[in-house]
C-alpha cells in the first residue's frame, strides 16, 4: 500500500524532533541560563553568542537560546517561555530599550536574575544589570589616538564623523566621545562634516561621498561602527583617497567595535585604530553578574566595559582579545 | 446548519468521515501534536505556559479573523502589518505623557479610537482600490503596506514612542485581552454567519458574476470586507502595543506570513467562498502551539525554523489528503 | 467483425448501481446515436470506453481483441477519442500547439519543438478538416463551432478510429451545426466510427445509423434508425409516453403591460428594439447566435449599458443602477450560462436559493438574518420546482445534474416573488424530463399573472410554449407572430435574413 505523502512527512518531522530533543536528565539539575538575542544580523552578535556558549559551558551552566528576529513582541514571548521553564538566569539583548521593560518586570516577579548584554534598558523601576561598553570613554580614547597621529604629521586636519542611529544610546555615546576628544585638540583637528548614517550602509556611503565633494581635503574620519567600514572604503576609493598609512594622502581612519574587516584593514595599514568592545569581558561579566545575583550579592545596575584601543602598534599583542580577529574570514 | 457556506468538496459523510471536517480536523491535529510533543517539552503542561500561549495567540487571532473575512471574498489583505505599525504609533503618540492628551483621563479612550480609526482608514483605501479601481487585492494591499509602513517609520524617524499608561498596557494581559479578542472574533463570526452582508461576502467569493446577477452589491460588499479587516488590524495593534508597552513603527513586521498561514491552516480557502471564524481560531491555536513548543524545547534557532516549516508543510499535506478522502466519498 | 463490442458491462459507485448489463456493438464507419436522460448512465459508459473509469463487470472488445484500458492514455493510444461537452482545448495556446500537445514534433530527436514541422503538420490537419484557419491563431479567438472542429481534427490527427461526441451542438449556431454534420459525414466515409450523444433528438435521428436508448442504467431500446421516431425515443427515455411535451395554453393573455422597451439601441449590438410584454404572456424571442437576444436581455436587466432608448417596468422608467433596482421592481433574470452567471457552484443549494431574497429572512429592516426563517422557504420552493428530493439542502450545487441546477436558478428567483421573468435559454443542456417540468413551471407562472420573456434557439419549444414570438436578427426585430399563426419556415427565414435584403411578407404589424 502506498504510504500517503502526509504520513511520510509526519514521520520525518517526528524523527527530527525526537533527535533534537534533550531527554530530561535525572540527578542534580545543572543551572540553566536563557539567552535571548534580538538578532544575529552582524558578526558581532554571532561572535557574542559563541562566546556565551563557551563561557556558560566552561562554568558548567546549560544554555538555551532564543532569537527574536527583530520583533520586540516576539522577544517578550520567548522570554516568557524561559520563565515558564524556570530558568535560573536570563541574558537579554533587547530590541528596544523601552520595550524590554515588561520583560524585566516579569523576570523580577519570577525572581529570576536578568542581565542585559551590550544595550542598556530605559529608565524604570525594574531591577536589572546591564553590561555595556563605555562608549563615551572608548570612543574618546580612540579619537584621541587619531588626533595624536594627526599632530605627528604636523598639519591641521579636517575631520568627519559617521554617526550611528541616534535612537541607539550606544551611538550617542560614541558621538559624544568623538566630540569630547576633538574639543581638546582644536589645534590639530577641525570638524567639517557629521554624517548621520542611521546604521545604514547606503546612507553612510552617500554621506561620505558628499562630504568629500564639499571638502576634498578631509584628513581624518571616525566611524561609529566598523560595520560601516566597507561603505566608507567604497567612498574613499571613488574619491581616490584610499591610501595606506605612510603613503602620501593617507586619510586617518578610526572605527569602533573591532570586527573582522577592521582587523584586516589594520593589518594592511588602511585603518589606523579602532575601539574594541571587549566581548570576552562583557560576556564574563554578564555570567558573573547572574551568579552573584543568585547568591544574594548585589551587582551594580551598570557594569562598564572599558574596552581597549587597538592600532598597528599593539596589533600583535592585543589581537587575541579582539573578537574580530577570531572571526577571521577565510 | 442550513445556509452554512462552507463549500465542502462533497457532502460530509457519515461516521468517521465527519472527523475530517476542517475544524474537527485541526482540533484533532492540535490534540495529537500536544499529546505527542507535550511530554517531551519541559514546562508545557503548566498553567503559566497555557496563559503565555493564550495571551500571545489572541492578537494573532484578531488579525486572522479580519484576514478570514477578506479571504472569503477571494481576496487577501497584505497590509495588516503596516496597520499594526501605524496604529501603534498613532495611539502611542496620543497617550504618551509627552503627547497631546498625555496623562489626562481621555488619553486612553482617545488613543483607542484613533488606533481603530487608523486601521479603518487603511481598510477603506484598500476597499476602494479593490472594489472601485478593480486592482487585484494582492497588488492593492501590498502597495498599501509598503506605503504605510514607510509612513510609520518616517513619522517617527524609526524611534519608538513611550512609555504608555498602565491602564492601556493592562489591555494586553489576560482578562482584558480575552475580552477584546472575543469581541473581535464574535463580531466577525456573527457578521459572516448571521448577516446579509455575510451572505453577500460568501457569494462574491464563490462567483462574483452570479452574485451580481442575483442582486448582490459586490463592489460594496468587498469594500466593506477590507474596511472590516483594517479595523480589526487596528484592534490587534491595541493588543500588541499594550503587550510591548511602546508604540513601535516596526510592530509586527514579520507577522504577515503567520497570519496567512494560520488562517489557511484553519481551513479558509485562498480562492474564496470558504471559511469560518471557529476554524480560524483553531488554525491560530495550532500555529501558536507549534511556536510555543519549539521555543520551550532546547532547539537551536535554525532547527526551530526548519521544524516549524516542516510542521506547517505536514499540516498542509494532511489537509490535501483530507480533501482527497472527502472528494472520493 | 465489429470495431467495438460491449458485453454485459456494469458499474456501481459507492454501492449505487449506475450501469447494469449494457451490451451493444459498433462497426467501423457507422454512427451510433446515444440518448437518455441525465443520470441514465451515458457519461459513465463513455468514460469506461475512454479509460477513465473501470467497469465492475463485463467485457470490452476493440478491433477483435479484449480491451481493458487502465488510463485515458491507453484509450487514446488504442484509437478512441472522447470529445467532451466542455471542450478540452487550452484557450491561451495556439491551434497548432493544441493539436499536438502530447506529440510535439521534435528537433533531431531532442526535447526541442520543431516549430516549422509543427506548423506544417498542423496546417495539413486543418486543411483536411476543412478549416480555413491559421495554425498559430490562439484558440481563444475561435468560435465554439470552430473549436469543436479543432477538437475533431486533433482526434483524427492522433489516429482515432472511434470518436465519441458528447453534446457537441449545445453552443453552436445553426450554420455551425451544419458545418459540423458535414464534417462528420466526411469522417464516416473515411471509416471512422462515431458515438453521438445529444438531447437534440432530431439531430440524433438524422445522424445515427443505429440508436441506443439508456434509462436508469439499462438499455431501454436500440436498433437501426428506421425503427425510431422522436416520440418513440422520448417514451423509451422517460419510460412513459409524454403525450404532450408542452402544457396547454390558458387562453389569450391581455391586460396591463408589465415590461416595455422602446427604441433600444447600442451600436453594433441592437438597433431600435422595442416590444411590449403583457400580464400572463409568454413572449418568445427567437434568433440565431449573434442575433442580439442575450445582449437584449442583459441590457434589459441593467448588466450592460444602452446608448438610446427606454425601458419601462410596470410603467416606471428604469434608469441605470444595475440589477438591484430592477430586482426590487420585480424583474428576474435567468442567464444563458448558468454555471458562470446563474449559480455559485460550490455553495449549497440552500444558499443559492436564498441569495436574491435575503432581505425577507432578515429581522425587520436590519441586516440580521434568522436562519430559521430560511428553511421553510427553501423546503417550499424545492417542492415547487420539483428539485430532486435526494439532494440535501447543504449539498453543493455542483453535484446536481444540469436540470436540477436550472431548477435551483429558477427557484432562487421564484423566492423573490418577481412579476416579470427574462429567461435566456433556460432549457439548454437539460434532459427531456426536466425540460417538461420547466415548461410546466413557466406556464403556471404565466397563468398566475407573470410576464415571461423566453429567449431560445429551439424553435420547437418556442412554438410549443409561447403566446407570441419575436424573431431577431442582426440586432433588430425582424418578425412577430402569434400563437395559432406560427409558421416554422417563415420564422426561420426571418431569423436568417440578411440586413441588406428587402423585407419579405409576414413581418411586424
Amino acid at each position: 500500500m502506498r504510504i500517503p505523502d502526509g504520513f511520510r512527512s509526519c514521520a520525518l518531522v517526528a524523527a527530527l524532533l525526537a533527535a533534537a530533543c534533550d531527554a530530561p536528565a535525572g540527578g542534580p539539575r545543572p543551572l540553566t541560563v536563557g539567552v535571548s538575542f534580538e538578532i544575529l544580523q552582524t558578526e558581532f552578535w554571532v561572535a557574542a553568542l559563541e562566546a556565551f556558549k563557551e563561557e556558560l559551558g566552561r562554568r558548567g551552566l546549560r544554555m538555551i537560546q532564543a532569537i527574536a528576529e527583530g520583533d520586540a513582541n516576539r522577544q517578550i514571548e520567548q522570554v516568557q517561555n524561559f520563565i515558564t521553564r524556570k530558568v535560573d538566569g536570563i541574558i537579554l539583548v533587547p530590541k528596544d530599550a523601552r520595550a524590554c521593560l515588561p520583560i524585566l518586570r516579569s523576570a523580577n516577579e519570577a525572581g529570576i536574575p536578568i542581565v542585559l548584554f551590550n544595550r542598556p534598558p530605559a529608565e524604570s523601576d525594574a531591577r536589572s544589570v546591564a553590561v555595556v561598553a563605555d562608549n563615551f570613554a572608548l570612543a574618546k580614547e580612540t579619537v584621541a589616538f587619531l588626533v595624536a597621529e594627526a599632530r605627528r604629521t604636523g598639519t591641521r586636519r579636517k575631520a568627519m564623523i559617521v554617526i550611528g542611529d541616534l535612537g541607539d544610546i550606544n551611538a550617542v555615546g560614541r558621538r559624544d566621545g568623538f566630540e569630547a576628544a576633538v574639543r581638546e585638540a582644536p589645534d590639530a583637528v577641525e570638524v567639517v562634516a557629521r554624517v548621520p548614517s542611521e546604521w545604514n550602509q547606503e546612507k553612510a556611503q552617500a554621506g561620505v561621498v558628499n562630504a568629500f565633494q564639499a571638502h576634498p581635503d578631509i584628513g581624518l574620519i571616525f566611524t561609529s561602527s566598523d560595520f560601516l567600514l566597507p561603505s566608507i572604503v567604497s567612498a574613499l576609493k571613488s574619491a581616490g583617497k584610499y591610501r595606506r598609512a605612510g603613503e602620501p594622502g593617507h586619510v586617518l581612519l578610526g572605527g569602533f567595535d573591532g570586527d573582522a574587516t577592521a582587523y584586516g584593514m589594520l593589518s594592511e595599514g588602511y585603518l589606523d585604530a579602532t575601539g574594541v568592545q571587549d566581548v570576552d569581558f562583557e560576556v564574563r561579566a554578564c555570567v558573573q553578574a547572574i551568579l552573584d545575583w543568585r547568591e544574594g550579592k548585589e551587582p551594580p545596575a551598570t557594569i562598564l566595559d572599558p574596552g581597549f584601543v587597538i592600532h598597528r602598534g599593539n596589533l600583535e599583542e592585543k589581537a587575541p582579545r579582539m573578537w574580530g580577529a577570531r572571526v577571521r574570514k577565510p | 446548519m442550513t445556509g452554512d457556506a462552507t463549500g465542502a468538496a462533497g457532502p460530509p459523510g457519515a461516521g468517521w468521515k465527519r472527523l475530517l471536517r476542517p475544524d474537527l480536523f485541526v482540533l484533532g491535529l492540535c490534540a495529537a501534536y500536544a499529546a505527542l510533543v507535550g511530554p517531551f517539552t519541559p514546562g508545557f503542561f503548566t498553567v503559566r505556559n497555557a496563559e503565555n500561549l493564550l495571551v500571545h495567540a489572541l492578537p494573532l487571532f484578531v488579525l486572522a479573523s479580519g484576514q478570514t473575512v477578506v479571504m472569503i471574498t477571494g481576496g487577501i489583505d497584505l497590509s495588516m502589518t503596516s496597520v499594526l505599525a501605524l496604529s501603534s504609533i498613532a495611539g502611542a503618540w496620543v497617550m504618551t505623557p509627552s503627547g497631546p492628551l498625555g496623562g489626562g483621563p481621555a488619553a486612553v479612550p482617545a488613543a483607542l479610537a484613533l488606533m481603530l480609526l487608523a486601521g479603518a482608514s487603511v481598510g477603506i483605501l484598500n476597499g476602494l482600490a479593490v472594489a472601485r479601481l478593480r486592482m487585484p487585492p494582492f497588488i492593492a494591499t501590498l502597495t498599501a503596506m509598503t506605503f504605510f509602513s514607510g509612513l510609520a517609520v518616517w513619522l517617527t524617524q524609526s524611534r519608538g514612542i513611550g512609555p504608555l499608561p498602565a491602564g492601556f498596557n493592562a489591555l494586553g494581559r489576560l482578562p482584558g485581552a480575552v475580552g477584546i479578542a472575543a469581541a473581535a472574533g464574535a463580531g466577525a463570526h456573527l457578521l459572516l454567519s448571521r448577516t446579509i452582508l455575510g451572505r453577500w461576502l460568501y457569494a462574491a467569493g464563490h462567483n462574483p458574476r452570479a452574485a451580481l446577477v442575483s442582486g448582490v452589491p459586490v463592489a460594496l460588499a468587498v469594500a466593506l470586507a477590507y474596511l472590516f479587516s483594517g479595523t480589526l488590524a487596528g484592534l490587534a495593534s491595541v493588543l500588541y502595543t499594550a503587550q510591548g508597552g511602546t508604540g513601535s513603527p516596526v510592530l509586527g513586521q514579520r507577522l504577515l506570513l503567520d497570519v496567512v498561514a494560520a488562517t489557511v491552516l484553519g481551513g479558509t480557502s485562498l480562492f474564496g467562498g470558504r471559511g469560518r471564524i471557529p476554524w480560524t481560531f483553531l488554525g491560530v491555536l495550532f500555529f501558536k502551539l507549534i511556536d510555543n513548543t519549539l521555543n520551550l524545547l532546547d532547539l537551536s534557532h535554525f532547527t526551530i525554523m526548519m521544524v516549524k516549516g516542516g510542521l506547517i508543510l505536514t499540516a498542509a499535506l494532511l489537509d490535501t489528503l483530507r480533501n482527497r478522502i472527502l472528494e472520493s466519498s | 467483425m465489429s470495431l467495438l463490442r460491449v458485453e454485459a458491462v456494469s458499474k456501481s459507485f459507492g454501492g449505487v448501481p449506475v450501469l447494469r448489463g449494457i451490451s451493444f456493438s459498433l462497426d467501423a464507419g457507422r454512427t451510433l446515436g446515444l440518448v437518455g436522460e441525465n443520470g441514465a448512465g451515458k457519461s459513465t459508459l463513455m468514460n469506461i470506453l475512454a479509460g477513465a473509469v473501470r467497469p465492475d463487470a463485463g467485457q470490452l472488445e476493440w478491433r477483435g481483441r479484449p480491451y481493458a484500458p487502465r488510463r485515458p492514455a491507453d484509450a487514446m493510444r488504442a484509437g478512441i477519442a472522447y470529445i467532451h461537452q466542455e471542450l478540452n482545448l487550452f484557450p491561451n495556446l495556439t491551434i497548432a500547439e493544441n493539436l499536438f500537445l502530447t506529440a510535439f514534433p521534435r528537433r533531431w530527436g531532442l526535447p526541442l519543438i520543431d516549430r516549422r514541422g509543427l506548423h506544417r503538420r498542423a496546417a495539413a490537419l486543418l486543411e483536411e478538416a476543412g478549416l480555413d484557419l491559421p495554425p498559430d491563431l490562439p484558440v481563444e479567438r475561435l468560435s465554439a463551432g470552430e473549436r469543436q472542429l479543432v477538437e475533431i481534427a486533433r482526434a483524427l490527427g492522433a489516429g482515432a478510429a472511434l470518436i465519441i461526441l458528447d453534446e457537441p451542438t449545445t453552443s453552436l449556431g445553426t450554420r455551425e451545426v451544419e458545418r459540423l454534420f458535414d464534417r462528420l459525414a466526411r469522417i464516416r466515409s473515411q471509416g471512422v466510427a462515431l458515438i453521438y450523444i445529444s438531447h437534440a433528438l432530431e439531430d440524433v435521428l438524422r445522424l445515427g445509423d443505429d440508436l441506443l436508448v439508456l434509462r436508469d442504467g439499462e438499455v431501454a431500446g436500440g436498433g437501426p434508425r428506421s425503427a425510431f421516431t422522436v416520440e418513440r425515443l422520448v417514451s423509451l427515455m422517460v419510460g412513459r409516453s409524454l403525450d404532450r411535451r408542452f402544457p396547454p395554453r390558458a387562453g389569450r393573455p391581455g391586460g396591463e403591460t408589465l415590461l416595455e422597451a422602446r427604441g433600444l439601441t447600442r451600436r453594433g449590438v441592437l438597433r431600435d428594439v422595442g416590444f411590449r410584454l403583457r400580464r400572463g404572456e409568454i413572449l418568445g424571442v427567437f434568433g440565431l447566435m449573434g442575433a442580439g437576444r442575450s445582449e437584449l436581455a442583459r441590457i434589459l436587466f441593467g448588466l450592460d449599458p444602452c446608448e438610446r432608448g427606454e425601458i419601462l417596468l410596470e410603467g416606471r422608467p428604469l434608469g441605470g443602477g444595475g440589477p438591484r433596482p430592477r430586482i426590487r421592481g420585480g424583474l428576474a433574470f435567468v442567464p444563458e450560462d448558468r454555471r458562470r452567471e446563474g449559480l455559485c457552484l460550490d455553495a449549497s443549494i440552500a444558499d443559492n436559493l436564498a441569495l436574491v431574497s435575503l432581505r425577507r429572512y432578515a429581522r425587520r429592516g436590519t441586516g440580521w438574518l434568522d436562519p430559521a426563517r430560511w428553511a421553510p422557504a427553501v423546503r417550499a420552493i424545492r417542492d415547487a420546482v420539483r428539485l430532486t428530493p435526494a439532494a440535501r439542502d447543504d449539498q453543493p450545487v455542483r453535484t446536481l445534474s444540469g436540470g436540477n441546477q436550472q431548477k435551483v436558478v429558477l427557484g432562487k428567483w421564484l423566492l423573490a416573488g418577481p412579476r416579470v421573468f427574462i429567461l435566456d435559454e433556460p432549457t439548454r443542456g437539460i434532459d427531456v424530463g426536466a425540460k417538461a417540468e420547466i415548461y410546466r413551471l413557466i406556464r403556471s407562472l404565466a397563468d398566475g399573472g407573470a410576464g415571461i420573456l423566453f429567449i431560445s434557439s429551439e424553435l420547437e419549444e418556442l412554438i410549443g410554449l409561447c403566446d407570441r414570438i419575436l424573431v431577431m436578427s442582426h440586432g433588430e426585430i425582424r418578425a412577430e407572430a402569434e400563437a395559432g399563426g406560427f409558421d416554422r419556415e417563415a420564422l426561420l427565414r426571418a431569423a436568417l435574413r440578411d440586413p441588406a435584403a428587402p423585407p419579405g411578407g409576414g413581418d411586424r404589424p
